[in-house]
């Protein structure tokens, strides 16, 4: 009964979130799986909220995401998960720190090609687990209605801790508006088709395809979609998120 | 007598912002989204000598409406380097050519 009714108001919020994406306005990319391809101009700031239901465990996360464009080509990216479902114990999830410098960047007419360095650690939040450091690439491409972004992210376990690995292949395109004002803005919608992996040390990569969509604003974005497990694993996950620029 | 000269004074300022006021246009490399004007404008926003900041995504370029010789082109340049992206012509528009 529970359960069902766990089921139910998650489907509310999913609806609420695709009725959202039906009205809203106006289209920022980035995938939907990751959050450091996300350019932040200096001083500038974005806070994302996603919320994750995991069908298999029955669990729902917040993860809390924040950017803070030190300069430029210097972005700090912070990231915090929450676990909403109260079976388990410490429902906090460990703080990830990145910092990602952009070392390469080529600004065309139509779009623009980016590479980043991320480095980092892992910061955990009770003295029962460990943390790791971590390090990785961003590489984005964007050419008149479609985005790539390609990130990888390798986590080094301290003591206890396991090492991991991610990947993120991250496509979007631009359903509407098929041409832009000549001034000022109209709200965009945009189809996001991914390919993920995620790694454990002693663990097989899960690899992963997400498909969702995305409604963007010019100071917030909504996005949703599925994720599903398709090679060593069977899980199927919802994500609704939201980002403010401030 | 003195209303006069205030109305005449005030009249002379406004003739002389007008006559001062220019309109700045900025060719853009880099820009992609809604959030990327979100930065320009932010950035443009903030500046006391800008009165009014637009973007175009469709021909890449931001127009700025500056009260006089105010923004430099040099701070214009770093302001959109700082948002991210790349300047890559800035220019002033004249009246018929807007």
């Amino acid at each position: 009964m529970k359960s069902l009714l766990t089921k139910s108001k998650l489907t509310l919020i999913l609806c609420l979130g695709s009725l959202g994406l039906g009205i809203a306005n106006n289209s920022y990319a980035m995938g939907l799986r990751s959050f450091v391809a996300l350019p932040v101009e200096k001083e500038g700031a974005v806070i994302r909220l996603a919320f994750e239901h995991e069908q298999d465990t029955d669990t729902n996360t917040l993860t809390t995401s924040a950017a803070y464009g030190i300069s430029n080509k210097q972005t700090l990216l912070l990231s915090m998960p929450y676990r909403l479902s109260t079976a388990g114990g410490n429902r906090q999830g460990d703080l990830s720190a990145l910092y990602r410098h952009i070392i390469w960047q080529e600004d065309t007419l139509s779009g623009t090609n980016r590479l980043g360095f991320l480095g980092g650690a892992i910061i955990p939040t009770d003295d029962d687990r460990d943390g790791a450091a971590q390090a990785g690439f961003v590489f984005t491409h964007f050419k008149n209605r479609n985005e790539i972004d390609i990130d990888a992210l390798y986590q080094a376990g301290s003591k206890n801790r396991s090492d991991r690995g991610r990947y993120d292949i991250s496509w979007q395109y631009r359903l509407s508006p098929t041409e832009r004002f000549d001034w000022g803005l109209d709200q965009e919608l945009n189809t996001v088709l991914e390919l993920n992996g995620r790694w454990t040390e002693g663990n097989k990569a899960v690899h992963q395809i997400t498909v969702g969509l995305q409604r963007i604003h010019q100071k917030w974005v909504i996005e949703g979609g599925v994720a599903k497990d398709v090679i060593n694993g069977n899980d199927l996950r919802y994500i609704l998120s939201m980002r403010f620029h401030f | 007598m003195r209303k006069l000269l205030i109305v005449t004074l005030l009249f002379s300022l406004a003739l002389i912002q007008t006559a001062f006021a220019r309109t700045v246009e900025v060719e853009v490399h880099g820009m992609t989204c809604a959030f990327c004007v979100d930065s320009l404008e932010r950035k443009f926003g903030k500046m006391e000598s800008v009165s009014d900041v637009q973007v175009s995504l469709k021909t890449k370029k931001v127009r700025l409406e500056t009260d006089g010789s105010h923004p430099s082109i040099d701070t214009i340049k770093q302001t959109v380097i700082d948002a991210g992206f790349t300047p890559i012509n800035i220019y002033e528009v004249s009246a018929d050519q807007e």
